[in-house]
């Protein structure tokens, strides 16, 4: 008499489940990242200077996250070297209209006369802005592939699969002197993360956190580039 | 059908209809105070009655209906826009005569035009506000100097802001939009300052733009 076994036992699928995980965890969910940073001016804040982080006009189609720019002037106003991060909303209102994504200047060569506006400078400096920080730029998802399926029934249920893909963020931080009017420079970050999900009964995502490392490291080149790089003789 | 059965299916009907319409509500812009300085000239504004209840009903092509209730908040943008703008603001009844309160000019605002998109119709995930408002302009002696028509474009995340606070966040900031437009080109546009009673006087606002903003440097086309 023979026994009915299952065609596949549940320690065979954990088994493959566990191997599927290894390979994956081998692969890693690894970021690539890249940065660049091009200094056109000298820079450094004195007591009671900050900087604000704004992003530039979507009326000019930037698509730049919100929670990205409150990620980066978060990350800038802590840790080692910290800066004074001077809150975005209130900034913008404290100088209405002149900051809204209509009637922002478009570049440094504006600042001059933005600056003659009555009120403008005065608010400037009472506000304790010394930089503007303009980011440009978006996390795309721009690779992907796999299936994944799951099902549930009396005696439980699992997934089968196995799920992957590719986010890429880029970014760019133009830094604005309010002090000298004019264009201190510019730092790009271009991070790229493929995150991978295997699932056998039970799914592992590995996860490639791509728009929160290209947040920390732009945020860390943007205080490098702002108070601790030994200025240019 | 028993008393408490129709109580019940209306509940149910109600219930449903409900279950597919969105109610957005602005009862308060919150527009900062324009860092500006006033012009010398006495105006009055009159504003049309859906100014103090202004409500725009959608339903979006295979899916749900939305509401957007901007109550009174026109009012109060314009309201804190003008009193900045001018030195002395007198409201006018849409039943008084302009003409005998001694005023340098008449201001008409009104919307002409209420739009939105919603994620699923842009393939975005934002919500986007198109506001057309339009002003009219008269001088002392109730003469139309200028029909200005403003397009005032808000866009918001919804990765940031649920789906209702951002098409309301959106709709206040259709609203900025407008109030920074209108500070910036509405001397340019409708030549009010021309209407000083002082021949001496000299505008000191919504002078035309000294600076090029990033919108000017790409042509209105980007609204």
């Amino acid at each position: 008499m023979m026994l009915d076994k299952p065609a596949i036992s549940y320690s065979y699928l954990l088994l493959r489940g566990s191997f599927l995980a290894l390979i994956s965890l081998s692969l890693g969910a690894c970021v690539t990242a890249s940065i660049e940073k091009e200094r056109a001016g000298v820079t450094g804040l004195e007591e009671g200077e900050g900087v604000v982080i704004m992003a530039k006009s979507y009326h000019l189609g930037n698509e730049t996250e919100n929670d990205f720019i409150n990620c980066v002037g978060a990350a800038i106003g802590r840790g080692r070297g910290g800066l004074r991060v001077v809150p975005n909303q209130e900034f913008v209102d404290a100088l209405f209209p002149w900051f809204e994504p209509r009637t922002a200047p478009a570049d440094t060569k504006g600042l001059p006369d933005l600056m003659m506006r009555p009120g403008v400078a005065q608010m400037i400096k009472e506000k304790g802005v010394r930089y503007v920080i303009w980011l440009d730029g978006t996390t795309d998802r721009v690779a992907g592939g796999g299936s994944m399926s799951c099902a549930a029934g009396p005696g439980g249920g699992g997934c089968f699969g196995f799920a992957w893909w590719t986010n890429d963020a880029k970014y760019e931080a133009s830094i604005w002197d309010l002090a000298g009017l004019e264009d201190a420079g510019t730092v790009t970050a271009d991070y790229t993360g493929t995150s991978f999900v295997p699932a056998i009964i039970v799914p592992i995502p590995l996860l490639a956190r791509t728009q929160s490392k290209a947040c920390k490291g732009l945020a860390d080149q943007l205080k490098l580039f702002i108070i601790d790089e030994p200025k240019p003789i | 059908m028993s008393g408490w059965q129709k109580t019940f299916s209306v509940a149910l009907l109600i219930a449903a209809v409900s279950a597919c319409s969105t109610h957005v509500s602005v009862r308060d812009p919150h527009i900062p105070d324009p860092l500006i300085t006033a012009m010398p000239l006495s105006v009055g504004v009159r504003y049309p009655q859906s100014f103090d209840h202004f409500v725009h009903e959608e339903q979006v092509i295979g899916k749900e209906k939305w509401q957007i209730d901007l109550g009174a908040s026109n009012k109060i943008l314009f309201n804190k826009l003008f009193n900045a703008m001018f030195t002395d603001v007198t409201l006018v009844a849409e039943s008084e005569d302009a003409t005998t309160l001694g005023l340098d000019a008449l201001i008409e605002p009104s919307i002409d035009a209420f739009e939105f998109s919603v994620p699923e119709q842009s393939q975005t995930d934002s919500f986007a506000v198109w506001i057309r408002y339009r002003i009219k302009i008269f001088d002392r002696n109730g003469t139309q100097i200028a029909n200005w028509p403003i397009n005032a474009y808000g866009k918001s995340q919804t990765s940031t802001f649920g789906g209702d606070e951002a098409l309301r966040r959106a709709a206040v900031l259709a609203m900025r939009d407008a109030a920074a437009l209108i500070i910036m080109q509405m001397d340019k546009s409708t030549g009010i300052s021309k209407l000083i009673n002082n021949d001496n006087a000299m505008p000191t606002t919504a002078e035309p733009a000294v600076q090029q903003t990033a919108v000017e440097e790409q042509g209105d086309d980007a609204r």
